[in-house]
Formats: C-alpha cells, sequence, structure tokens
C-alpha cells in the first residue's frame, strides 16, 4: 500500500539516452544533500538530491569522507604489518577484513591455519555478523523514527562486544585473526558467559519482533518500498542478504562453503517480496541462525590443538608471485578480498571488494528515483551499507 | 574448470593461465579481447556475476594490469581475467553496458589510476578525491609517505636511536 | 496488517518495569578484560633495547629512546621504547614480537591529561599507574611471528666421529641456513659483543637474499679469518642474541661458515679490492697467527710491504697447533691464509726470531715491527709429582698431535683442567686411544662446576658422548707416582674457587678425597708466552702489566717502534686476535702516515 501518490505535473522530460532534463532554474527542482552530517544517512556518506516536491527525479552518491587510501598503505607495509589496518576497512564488522586477509596470505604463502583457529575464526565471523545486524536493526528501526529499537539492539551489540572484549582483547578492532591463524583460544568459562549473551539477545529479538516488526506504522513504511527487481541483482552485483530477500539465495557460506561451514547444520534465510521490509526480516531471521551457528560452534569445536601454523619470522615475511581472491559472507552481502603478490615483503595489490561498493552507489541511485524525501533514510539503510569498505 | 579454460582457450587467445584453486582460475587475454570474451563468459558460461574490476600497477614493465573477476554461482567457480595495457596510453573500452555497475567500477579506475574508460557513465566525474591535482594516487610512481610529508606538520619531539650504533657510540667509539 | 500490528508495539511499555542495564559508574566499575589491549606495560630489566617492536610497528609509533640511569652494556643497548599514542593502534604486534617478554599491555583504558606530550612516554621508565596491573594483553606461550628454534644440523654420530679426527659438523644445508638466517630480527645487539665487531645482521641478511658473494665481502670487511671463525670461534655474540631469551640464539657461527662454504675458493679474492699502491713502509710481523696475520692483511692491503716470520713449519698458530682436526680441519686454516698471502704479505715459516734473525735485525729493516706470539706454554699446577716427565702440558701435546708426532699415548690418561683447551685434549687423546686400543679412558677433573663451566657447552656434551669422563669441582692435590711411574691423580672435592674478595683462592673438603687413575696426567690449566726473543734489555726496558707486554689502546708497546697484539696481550681467543690484529694495523698506519692524531 502506498499512501502517497506524487504529483508528476512538473517532472521532467526525459532524454534520448534515458536520462532527465533538469532545467535548476525553472524553480521546479531543488538540489537537496542528505548528508554527509545526517541522521539519515549511513556512516560518512552523502546524497545529493535532486527533488521535483516531495518526490526524487535524481540521486547521485558521494562518497570520499573517510578515504584513508589503506589498499595503497598496505602496499608500503609489511605482511604482518598490513594485519592491523585491514579491519579499519569496515567498522561495524571488522572481521571479514582480518579472515579474508589472512586467509589470501595464508593460500598464497602456502600455510594452512590450524583446525582451532579455523572454528575460532568462524565463532568471530558469527558473533561479528550478529552484531553488525543489531546494529542495522537499531538503524533501520531508527530511520523511521523507533528510536528505542536502537537502544534494545546496542545494548544486545554492547553483550556481544564485551564477548569479543574478552576473547579478542578489544571491542571493536579485534585484531585476533591474523596470517597464520588466531591469536589465542577462549578464556575460561567464555561458552557460559557466551550463552548468557545468546539469551539475552534473544530476548531482545523478541520484543524488537512485537515492537518493530509487528507495527502498523513500520509495515506502512516499508511494505512495497524500495523493491530491488530480480534483473538487477546481476546487473549490480547485489549480494548478502540484499539479494535473498528478492529470492536469489545467494549465500557463500552455501554456495562456496569455507572455514568449517561445510561441518556446520543451516539453511540460508530469504525472502520473496524484495522490499524493504522484507529484507529487515530476512536480517532478523539471520540473527537466530547466527545465535545457532555460534552454540554449534562452541558445542563442536576442538577444545585444545595448535592456534597458529608455523609462520617464518614476520619481519622478513616475503611471499612468492601470485595473485588469488578470497571471499566470505558478511552480514550484507559478498566481502572479498583479491592479493597480488610479486616476491617481495609487501603486497603489490590488495583490492578489497566490499558489498556496498555497488550497492550503496549504482543501485542505490537507480533504486532512489521516485521516492518520497521521507523514506530515503529508510531506503539507504535498508541496503546495510558501510562507506568506509566503498572508498578503502 | 579445466574443461572450461580448455574450451575457452579454443575461442580466445589465453596465456599465462593459473589454477590457483579447483575453483579459482586465472588468465591473460588481450584487451581487444576482453570485451568478446567478457560477454561469452556472461552469456554462454554461466558467470553473471561482476565480482570486481580493478587495476594493478606494474610500474617497472610499464603496463597496467587490469582484473576482471567473474563468478559462475551455478558451478561455484571464479574466473579472473586480466589484461594488460600500456601505462602510457591508459585506455580501455568499458564494460558498463554488460553490467551496469561496472560505471563504477572504472570511474574510481580512473581516478586512482588514470586508466579511461571513454564513454562510461560519470566516469571523469570525482570519486573519493576533489580537486586532485597530483599523480593518480594508486599509481606505484605516486608516493603515499613522500605526500603526506609535503602536505602535513611533524610534531617535534620524536627522535629514535638505532640499538647497534647507538652500542658503538658508547661502548667502542673508535673502533672501526 | 493486523490488530496485532497495531497493539504489538505497545508491549515495548514494558521497560518501563525493568532496571536500566547501562553500568552506573564505568570508570569505576568497568575494568577491561583479562586480554584487553590497554596501556602498555615493560619491565626495564628484562627489555634489551632490541628495537624490535619499533620494527614491526606499522603506525611508526614507537621510538628507541637511551633510558636515563642506563649504560649500554653487552647484550642490551640501554634504549627502551617510548610509545606515541597519538600514533598507537594497540594492535599489539610489539608485544607480540617482543624477543624478551618484557613488553605487555595492561587492562587499563582510561587515561585523560591536558598535555597532548604526555601521551608520549616510555613505559616501565616513566612510571603509570597501571604499571603493577596484572590484567592485560601478554603474548601467549604458543604465540610466535618469530621461529625460536634452530633448524638440525647434520653431525657424525658418537660412535663414527671418535675413531678418526673427521670433522664433526656438517655445515648447514642452504635450506637450513635460510631458515636460521631467518630467525634473525636484525637488532644487531651481538655487534658490539663480537671482539672484531663483524656486521653480523647484515651478512644473515646476505644469506637470506642468497646474496653469498656479498656476504663473504660483508665478512672480509672485520675478518679475514672467516673460515675458521665459521668453524671455531666462541661465539659470544650468540650470548647475547635477542632471538636467545625466548628461544635458542640464531647460529651466527655457523651462518657464517655457510657463506664461506657456498662461495667457490677460486672466488674469494674477485670480493677483495685489490691492495692500494705501495707505500714504501715496511712492517715485520713475528707470528702468523689470527692476530699477526690479520694485522698483515690489513697492512698490505693499505700497501705497507709486509714480511710475518713464523717459527713453526706452518702458518696458523693456535689454530693449527691448539685446535684439533675433528673441530677445525688444517685445509681451512690454508684457505684463510693463502688469501692473505694473496694481498702480498710475504709469510716466512719455520723462520724463528733470536736465532738467525734477531728482533734487533727486524727493528732496523723495518718501520714497525708486530709482536704476535700467541700463548704457547703450557701453566703448571706445581702439584706434587707434577714434574714427571710422564705430567704434560696440553698445549705441548696438541701441538705434537697436529704435527703427527707420537707422543706416547696412554691406555688411561687424567686431565686438570675445565676450559675448552681441556676438552680439546682429552678428546684428541680419546680418539687416539680409540685407534690404538679401542676403547676411551679419559678422565677430566675441573675446578668448576657444571653450573659455571669454562668450556662451552657443545664441548662437554661432545666429550661425554665420546666416552670421555668429566668431573666437576675437583681440585688436584698431588700426582700419585707408584715405582717411578704415574699411576694417577689425587683430587679433593672444591668448596669454592674464590675467596671473599674474589681473588683466586680454592677452598677444598679434604674429607672428599679421589684417586683418579691414568698412567699420563696433563695440565690444561692456561697457557703464557715464550717471551725469550725480547732479550734481557728490551725486556727491561719494556713496560708489562701482570706478566703481560703492557700496550696502548692501538696495541704500542712503550717503545714506539714496536707492537704487540693477539692472545699475548688479550688472553686466548681466535676473534679477540683478529680484532686485535685490526686494531694494530689500523694504529701503525696512522703511525706511518702520520694520521696519527686524527686516528
Amino acid at each position: 500500500m502506498a499512501l502517497y501518490t506524487p504529483d508528476r505535473s512538473q517532472y521532467p522530460a526525459a532524454l534520448p539516452d534515458g536520462s532527465l532534463e533538469f532545467d535548476l532554474a525553472s524553480g521546479k527542482y531543488l538540489k537537496l544533500w542528505q548528508g554527509p552530517q545526517h541522521p539519515g544517512i549511513t556512516g560518512n556518506m552523502s546524497l545529493e538530491l535532486t527533488v521535483c516536491g516531495d518526490e526524487i527525479v535524481h540521486a547521485r552518491t558521494h562518497v570520499g569522507y573517510l578515504h584513508r587510501g589503506f589498499e595503497k598503505l598496505m602496499e608500503r607495509r609489511t605482511f604482518i604489518q598490513c594485519f592491523p589496518i585491514v579491519c579499519r576497512i569496515c567498522v561495524p564488522e571488522p572481521d571479514f577484513n582480518e579472515y579474508c586477509y589472512a586467509q589470501a596470505v595464508e593460500e598464497l604463502a602456502g600455510i594452512e591455519a590450524p583446525e582451532r583457529a579455523r572454528w575460532i575464526r568462524t565463532l568471530i565471523l558469527e558473533m561479528g555478523r550478529i552484531n553488525s545486524y543489531m546494529m542495522y536493526l537499531g538503524g533501520q528501526a531508527g530511520s523511521l523514527g523507533q528510536a528505542v529499537i536502537g537502544q534494545w539492539t546496542t545494548y544486545g551489540r554492547d553483550l556481544m562486544l564485551d564477548r569479543f572484549e574478552e576473547l579478542t582483547g578489544a571491542r571493536i578492532y579485534h585484531m585476533f585473526i591474523l596470517p597464520g591463524g588466531v591469536r589465542d583460544g577462549l578464556p575460561d568459562g567464555f561458552e557460559t558467559r557466551m550463552e548468557e549473551t545468546l539469551r539475552e539477545i534473544e530476548r531482545i529479538m523478541a520484543d524488537v519482533e512485537d515492537v518493530m516488526f509487528h507495527n502498523a506504522v513500520f509495515k506502512t513504511r516499508t511494505v512495497g518500498q524500495g523493491i530491488i527487481r530480480p534483473e538487477w541483482i546481476e546487473d549490480y552485483g547485489v549480494t548478502g542478504p540484499n539479494a535473498r530477500a528478492a529470492g536469489v539465495v545467494k549465500d557463500v557460506r552455501k554456495d562456496q562453503p569455507y572455514l568449517v561451514y561445510p561441518e556446520l547444520d543451516f539453511e540460508p534465510v530469504s525472502g520473496t517480496d524484495s522490499d524493504v521490509f522484507t529484507r529487515a526480516d530476512v536480517r532478523r531471521r539471520d540473527v537466530h541462525v547466527s545465535i545457532d551457528l555460534v552454540r554449534q560452534i562452541l558445542a563442536r569445536m576442538p577444545k585444545d590443538g595448535p592456534l597458529m601454523a608455523k609462520v617464518p619470522n614476520v619481519l622478513h615475511w616475503k611471499i612468492p608471485k601470485g595473485e588469488t581472491y578470497v571471499r566470505g559472507e558478511c552480514s550484507r552481502g559478498e566481502y572479498g578480498y583479491y592479493l597480488v603478490t610479486d616476491g617481495s615483503g609487501y603486497p603489490r595489490r590488495v583490492n578489497v571488494r566490499g558489498p556496498s561498493y555497488t550497492h550503496a552507489m549504482a543501485l542505490l541511485e537507480k533504486m532512489i528515483v521516485g521516492v518520497n524525501i521521507a523514506d530515503v533514510a529508510g531506503l539507504m539503510v535498508s541496503l546495510h551499507t558501510y562507506p568506509p569498505e566503498i572508498e578503502r | 574448470m579445466r574443461a572450461l579454460l580448455d574450451s575457452l582457450k579454443s575461442l580466445y587467445p589465453l596465456d599465462d593461465i593459473v589454477l590457483q584453486r579447483p575453483d579459482l582460475a586465472f588468465a591473460t587475454v588481450p584487451a581487444a579481447q576482453v570485451r568478446g570474451l567478457l560477454h561469452h563468459l556472461k552469456e554462454r558460461e554461466g558467470f553473471t556475476h561482476l565480482v570486481l574490476l580493478t587495476a594493478v600497477d606494474w610500474l617497472e614493465d610499464g603496463m597496467f594490469q587490469l582484473t576482471y573477476l567473474l563468478h559462475d554461482r551455478a558451478r561455484a567457480r571464479d574466473l579472473g581475467l586480466r589484461t594488460l595495457i600500456r601505462r602510457d596510453r591508459a585506455t580501455m573500452d568499458g564494460i558498463h553496458d554488460l553490467w551496469p555497475t561496472a560505471a563504477t567500477y572504472q570511474r574510481e579506475l580512473k581516478e586512482m589510476f588514470g586508466i579511461d574508460f571513454p564513454g562510461s557513465p560519470g566516469v571523469d566525474d570525482p570519486f573519493v578525491l576533489e580537486g586532485w591535482t597530483d599523480l593518480p594516487p594508486y599509481r606505484r610512481d605516486f608516493d603515499t609517505k613522500d605526500f603526506s610529508e609535503r602536505n602535513f606538520n611533524h610534531r617535534e619531539g620524536r627522535v629514535t636511536h638505532d640499538p647497534a650504533a647507538h652500542m658503538k657510540r658508547h661502548l667502542y667509539p673508535d673502533e672501526a | 496488517m493486523s490488530l496485532k500490528d497495531v497493539l504489538s508495539p505497545f508491549t515495548a511499555w514494558k521497560y518501563v518495569f525493568r532496571d536500566p542495564v547501562t553500568i552506573e559508574n564505568p570508570l569505576r566499575d568497568r575494568p577491561g578484560a583479562a586480554r584487553y589491549r590497554g596501556f602498555h606495560k615493560n619491565d626495564p630489566e628484562l627489555c634489551i633495547g632490541c628495537g624490535t617492536c619499533e620494527t614491526i610497528c606499522q603506525n611508526g609509533a614507537i621510538d628507541m629512546v637511551p633510558a636515563p640511569g642506563r649504560d649500554p652494556r653487552q647484550g642490551d643497548s640501554a634504549l627502551r621504547p617510548r610509545i606515541d599514542y597519538g600514533r598507537c593502534c594497540w594492535c599489539a604486534l610489539c608485544v607480540d614480537v617482543c624477543m624478551t617478554k618484557s613488553l605487555s599491555m595492561s587492562n587499563e583504558y582510561i587515561w585523560v591529561d591536558r598535555d597532548p606530550d604526555a601521551f608520549r612516554f616510555t613505559p616501565g621508565i616513566d612510571s603509570k599507574r597501571w604499571d603493577s596491573a596484572e590484567l592485560g594483553y601478554h603474548r601467549p606461550e604458543h604465540h610466535r611471528l618469530v621461529p625460536e628454534h634452530r633448524p638440525h644440523m647434520g653431525e657424525l654420530e658418537p660412535e663414527e666421529r671418535i675413531g678418526s679426527f673427521a670433522e664433526i659438523v656438517d655445515g648447514y644445508t642452504v635450506e637450513q641456513a635460510r631458515a636460521e638466517a631467518d630467525r634473525c630480527v636484525s637488532c644487531g645487539l651481538c655487534i658490539a659483543t663480537c671482539p672484531a665487531h663483524m656486521d653480523i645482521p647484515n651478512y644473515i641478511a646476505a644469506i637470506r637474499d642468497g646474496d653469498y658473494r656479498h656476504g663473504l665481502e660483508l665478512l672480509y670487511r672485520t675478518n679475514p679469518f672467516s673460515e675458521i671463525c665459521g668453524r671455531v670461534c666462541t661465539h659470544k655474540c650468540e650470548t647475547v642474541c635477542a632471538a636467545g631469551h625466548t628461544g635458542e640464539p640464531v647460529a651466527i657461527r655457523w651462518l657464517k661458515r655457510h657463506i664461506v662454504d657456498q662461495v667457490p675458493y677460486e672466488q674469494y679474492r674477485d670480493v677483495l679490492a685489490p691492495p692500494a699502491p705501495a707505500t714504501g713502509r715496511t712492517v715485520a710481523v713475528v707470528g702468523a697467527g689470527p692476530a699477526g696475520l690479520t694485522a698483515a692483511f690489513d697492512l698490505a692491503r693499505l700497501g705497507h710491504a709486509v714480511t710475518v716470520y713464523e717459527a713453526l713449519d706452518k702458518p696458523g698458530g693456535m689454530t693449527r697447533w691448539g685446535i684439533p682436526e675433528y673441530r677445525l680441519p688444517y685445509d681451512i686454516i690454508d684457505r684463510d691464509v693463502d688469501v692473505i698471502r694473496s694481498m702480498g704479505v710475504d709469510l716466512r715459516c719455520g723462520q724463528r726470531i733470536g736465532g738467525d734473525v734477531t728482533l734487533g735485525q727486524l727493528r732496523d729493516g723495518h718501520d714497525a715491527v708486530v709482536l704476535a706470539l700467541g700463548l704457547q706454554m703450557g701453566r703448571a699446577t706445581r702439584i706434587p709429582g707434577s714434574d714427571h716427565p710422564d705430567v704434560r702440558k696440553a698445549v705441548d701435546l696438541l701441538r705434537q698431535a697436529t704435527a703427527g708426532e707420537d707422543f706416547g699415548t696412554p691406555q688411561q690418561a687424567v686431565v686438570i683442567g675445565g676450559g675448552n683447551v681441556a676438552m680439546d685434549i682429552a678428546r684428541t687423546l680419546a680418539r687416539l686411544q680409540k685407534q690404538a686400543f679401542g676403547t676411551v679412558r679419559v678422565t677430566v677433573t675441573a675446578l668448576e662446576d657444571f653450573a659455571h663451566f669454562l668450556a662451552d657447552p657443545d664441548e662437554i656434551k661432545e666429550s661425554f658422548e665420546e666416552g670421555v669422563v668429566i668431573l666437576d669441582a675437583r681440585g688436584p692435590q698431588a700426582v700419585v707416582i707408584e715405582d717411578g711411574e704415574v699411576a694417577g691423580l689425587k683430587t679433593w672435592k672444591v668448596k669454592s674457587i674464590f675467596d671473599e674478595q674474589g681473588r683466586f683462592a680454592p677452598s677444598y673438603d679434604e674429607t672428599d678425597e679421589m684417586i683418579h687413575p691414568g698412567s699420563m696426567v696433563v695440565e690444561a690449566i692456561g697457557q703464557m708466552t715464550d717471551t725469550a726473543l725480547l732479550g734481557e734489555d728490551l725486556t727491561e726496558k719494556l713496560a708489562w702489566n701482570r706478566g703481560r707486554l703492557q700496550v696502548d689502546a692501538k696495541g704500542r708497546t712503550s717503545e714506539p717502534w714496536l707492537w704487540a697484539a693477539g692472545d699475548m696481550v688479550r688472553g686466548p681467543d681466535v676473534v679477540s686476535a683478529v680484532a686485535d690484529g685490526h686494531r694494530v694495523a689500523a694504529g701503525i698506519h696512522a703511525a706511518l702516515t702520520g694520521k696519527e692524531d686524527q686516528a
């Protein structure tokens, strides 16, 4: 259902190439900047909107507010020195950077992380997924005016950050998965405290379901909104929940299982309606999948065994010429590292493929046309994008 | 994957083939054949997902390597196509008509590496940089450290000592 | 949309009745986790200032700065890491790589200061309230970013080697050497400890790079006896190696040997620049040991005409006549000496000074004379019975063994002494016994206990493997003589070796007496120099210091034309002799070219 009917009398004419012609001097159109400082924007980005009345007729995304040149910085750092950098490429879910980078280095260096390290890596990735979704749910609700959901999910995320802190020694930038393995095993009693955390998150998720999803306002604002058409999936490289909510069940964990996923029992969550509501719902249900995965991992992982493969002296570590691509399924879709080595002690090129690169740029620009200004924030958040991985 | 590479080899001049993993291969193809091969892979072989498009600067050889990484989900395999273009004539045909999202990659490559894709939508618009006049920053000959030293102030008070030199100065200053 | 969708949101009101979940006073009630990567701690006593933390820091956040009140000493640069918290990212790679485990992190994470420069501090030196924090990140024991073990080096099995004088160790293969070279963190702490200050980190880097020619070039810059030192150097450098604090020290000596093993001998001369044009000055060197030949090498390369006089018929000094062949094959010595000769050094063996040619003639015929006589006379214990002909000096026997002379291998022997010379003669006798009688019967009695033993641990281990009996803390009291023949050695248990003032004054437990049977007793308790060639007048004129010729920092004696170097002034050690050879050569060169003041 749509409560809003656009007034198309002032709508711009289409040019032969399909783009629209605006005459800003005509007074029919207005340029409106949403971001980079704006509560309705995810991260450090901005949208340059051209509106006609309340309707967006054209949008241009702008990034670069957070460009730190990580890919370039890594070319001047040894392989071990890149390890503390990579996590910064995605703040809310940094662990995929650590995993993909470590895995790519290991592959090109011809070493293999020990079994126990592979379980711990999987555990960390699923913990991070839960956190990323909790942050998203708060943002999605907040973008539509439900501030309280963010308070609850932030609490749940904080509990998980406590678990991260005791496992990895840090809350945000964990710096725990390094080429060769992981730094340490689980602390004593970790399983018990993790179970308490998971129960608390399940309780929060029940409340989120009641208050956010079974909610007439939320449904009115989200059902039928921001539809990703099936043909756009491949055109725009759409992955993750954005694709799964459109019925394209892409999940790297199933499609190309990595780490210990082949040994875990789970089904990717998907939907059919491909709107903001479905995407939110897919992510809500995915939280429960991840909670279940964390429980499976803790119950089945080896309790002892090596945590690090034998690595050479990291100060002189040289890796033979080669290239590889390593991907994983992060909370937003396909995360990948393309690593090129040239036989020296430094990477020749590191290219980070974050899902937001396509979702927040070309796809968003396409989807946003025709949307009411008030729905832009909700639509953008529904793509679950993190700008740092766009500009690396 | 072997079978695919063999059949592709009969159609296109593939070179420098590396089977990196059972599900990942890389191959080099001449720049003129890139579009044709990509089209073939997308339409005939199931490589419908453009994972990424990026460049590697082989400064010593005077070449840019463009890497097109494609994914075939049904068979869970990836193929990375490399093509080498001269650094001093860094121009390449765009593939935004095959994958509209490629326009973003091409715009970034123009800005960061100075590789032009004539006709690609918005290819000349700034991507993350504004008012940049220096070398395209991801080229190997752009020195980030030198750039930061020229543009940012150093905070006073930092000085370090090399342990061996420090010990020589104190323990055996007169010896060779 | 249903009625539920309208009503369900109101369930949020239940939170009105819930307690808040926020921590009331997080500054007080929220300590960091046990592994938290908080502010740095450093144990300044454990830290050796190797700077590996600085090397690995990808942020450039660490400076190595002199710590107040500390002076550099062997194995400690006295520098300590200062951390700039404006740059640190708390990745803890510095903690992971720390070679001594001195660096760690506390679980403290709150620090407020108005002065931005306060956040640049030296942990462990600038005291902080978290210095005593027990929690925080420490490198887990298993977590190593630098391998801690040496690769295994092949060597002859004890049964195999005892029957001959064949060299024991194989040397590293290229693969092993690269693995071992990889363990070096290039801190350079070893350079100060090496008497010759060899460029150890860089020649090890040359092995990593496979650039052996460059490696050999680096070796020759500081040591023309790398073949010899690669095998028998006392490798004091390894005692201060940063890797030795939490693992095995880098096998620096074997790596040096690896370089010389890898470069084809014909190419040795190619890495050396030809000597400088002749200066017209001449120098005589007495003694063709490491010190004399090093001095000759340096001086010849500087363009001076050098003549070396050696009393024995082959060059090498104690490296040939003292060190057994199983540790240092003789052809290895020839290789080093031949390179030195190729620099234009005139080496005259079998030319004892004091006979046909006197020191006075050398003085008159040369611009400078270097004495590098070495320590070739064994010291005597002077215990009762030690004047018996079958009580022998270790250095004499070793010299005879090298010369291939038969000195009458005893069926059973007792060695007095606990240094490397004692081990050398014990193991030499063991081999001769094995060849002559098929069984090894050698007993070594040392004053020191095993905890303070003088000989290298490797020597002790290998001696045991070869069937030599070593008894520690035994003080020799008398040679037992029965019917005019040596029958053994009587020893008492040593209670202490030094008195309270640190003087040598052994005290014994007389109730713990042992008789060690043997038909030969060998004294290996130290050596001294035969200075007879100086003659009475010169001996009288020269200044002496506790029985050794007194020299200044450059090696000059109180007579301006006479210089001295090597074991006779520094005590026994090959690489120290090499260092001394360089020193005296530099001194002479400065004196001859009139640049003495600048030198």
